[in-house]
């Protein structure tokens, strides 16, 4: 495994640039954490303001992901960064897509708040919040593996994923055999269904960004592989 | 499986003798007490543009003049090692130095046109080795200016100075002479240092379609350059090879730190 060290350029300008870029991905992140905080919030306390909050702060994390895209074109089109540097850019470049998408799938969460369509049943609610908690951690975990490139962080928040997946399948069924029982409001159940389905989604996007970290440490290509080719090619690499 | 995008590009440990055009194994050199290169081996595919890239003094310019044996003229050289071209060492005492000379054609940083006519800086290889024929060298003129892409801005003034070349010109010029000589070889040595960038966009464009004749050998301190010209890539520091690759590889995943370092502009 091979860290990108930021600082380290005889360009002090150099230097700069990337040490700002890594900053502004990480901040954008954290926006993007504090987005899904907020939602889980707004559900667990029917709070409808914090909801809107929320709808109104994407517009935010897509004038983020603009600039931080114009910023890696310009230091490719002035620096021609290669080795490390590049791969830093483009795995940058890539992330934040992922993470922008995040953002989306958020805002369509909180909308069930403002919307007043919350799932009537307490328990599909605090599932959906015990997914919601989930993939909060797997956000951190994989902003903080991105910060360290930090290949094994990044490895574990991609195996967290498959206990959000069995999570999301379980309540899945169970919310489908509720609305078997409810055939009324069908529009509102498949609103829930979506929520869901975007809670499941967020975890996905972590770890495409988590495979990215792997990318921009060992150079090597691990999307679309299941976790144990990513261990043998890691082990290939070593 | 789809592939969108195709980069045939062979590793270097894979490059057979067949597909070699120079082979160098285990050179050392001295200059007096200094020892210049160390130990080096590599083999420079056929065909193909290879860049050496490394800081000034790390014995690119020595290796490519080990070449076409351009350092036996200067005093107090000393080689051991092999450099086989066409199946032969070439640091061979048997070896015919002129000969050689004509095989591995060599290109300066700063355009070195002789005082003489266009015309006559590019048959000037050709009549030193006999031929006298006007059709000949009037052919062989026009194939080499054509293969420099310069026979379209000088064909009306053939027989002009060519010191009257813009600086462009006149390195094409040098290129045509080298290449009238049919070489297998040719070796640049920061042939665009001294161009400006649309000139050098020209010269990088020539490598290209020169490839499909003969082997490349560029020594450059242009990073990009190397990056955009080269098929294959050789770091060098302190007279050592650190690392050979082809270029696609160097220049996104390199193997050792020291060329990391070094191609990413870091301290050493």
């Amino acid at each position: 495994m091979r860290q990108v060290a930021l600082n380290t350029h005889i360009s002090g300008t150099f230097n700069v640039e990337l040490e700002n870029l890594r900053n502004s991905v990480l901040t954008m992140g954290g926006e993007v954490e504090q987005q899904m905080v907020d939602t889980l919030y707004a559900i667990k306390h029917n709070h409808a303001a914090i909801a809107e909050k929320v709808v109104l702060n994407d517009l935010k994390i897509n004038s983020m992901e603009i600039q931080i895209d114009e910023e890696c074109l310009r230091i490719i089109a002035k620096r021609h960064p290669t080795a490390s540097d590049l791969r830093l850019i483009m795995t940058i470049s890539k992330a934040i897509t992922d993470i922008e998408r995040m953002g989306d799938e958020i805002e369509r969460i909180a909308k069930l708040v403002t919307r007043n369509k919350l799932p009537s049943s307490d328990t599909i609610k605090s599932s959906m919040v015990k997914i919601g908690e989930q993939v909060i951690d797997m956000m951190r975990g994989t902003f903080d593996a991105f910060a360290r490139q930090d290949e094994s962080a990044a490895l574990e928040v991609y195996r967290q994923d498959n206990q959000i997946d069995s999570e999301y399948k379980r309540l899945i069924t169970y919310t489908t055999s509720e609305m078997e029982k409810i055939t009324e409001d069908m529009q509102d159940w498949l609103d829930v269904l979506w929520a869901l389905r975007s809670l499941e989604r967020i975890g996905d996007r972590c770890k495409n960004v988590c495979e990215y970290v792997v990318y921009l440490t060992r150079g090597t290509d691990v999307r679309h592989t299941s976790l144990e080719s990513i261990h043998q090619k890691i082990e290939d690499l070593t | 499986m789809l592939k969108l995008f195709k980069h045939n590009i062979q590793p270097v440990s894979e490059l057979s003798s067949a597909q070699t055009a120079v082979e160098v194994n285990a050179l050392n050199l001295w200059f007096g007490d200094k020892h210049v290169l160390k130990d080096i081996t590599m083999r420079i595919p056929k065909n193909k543009v290879t860049a050496l890239i490394g800081q000034s003094g790390c014995g690119k310019s020595t290796l490519i003049n080990c070449f076409n044996r351009l350092n036996d003229l200067y005093d107090g050289c000393q080689y051991k090692g092999e450099v086989i071209i066409d199946g032969k060492n070439i640091n061979s005492k048997k070896t015919n130095v002129s000969r050689l000379r004509a095989k591995v054609g060599m290109v300066f940083q700063r355009p070195n046109p002789f005082p003489m006519s266009i015309y006559e800086n590019v048959c000037y290889g050709l009549k030193l080795q006999g031929v006298r024929e006007r059709r000949n060298l009037d052919d062989a003129v026009e194939s080499a200016l054509k293969q420099a892409a310069l026979w379209d801005e000088v064909k009306d003034r053939l027989f002009e100075p060519a010191m009257t070349l813009s600086g462009g010109q006149q390195q094409r010029l040098v290129i045509a002479r080298a290449l009238s000589l049919k070489p297998e070889v040719l070796l640049l040595d920061e042939p665009t240092s001294a161009l400006d960038p649309l000139t050098t966009l020209f010269i990088e464009e020539l490598m290209e379609s020169l490839k499909k004749q003969c082997t490349i050998v560029i020594v450059t301190h242009n990073m990009q350059q190397a990056a955009r010209v080269s098929d294959y890539t050789a770091f060098f520091h302190q007279g050592k090879l650190v690392e050979y690759a082809d270029s696609d590889t160097l220049f996104t995943m390199p193997e050792k730190k020291q060329t990391e370092d070094y191609i990413t502009g870091r301290y050493g």
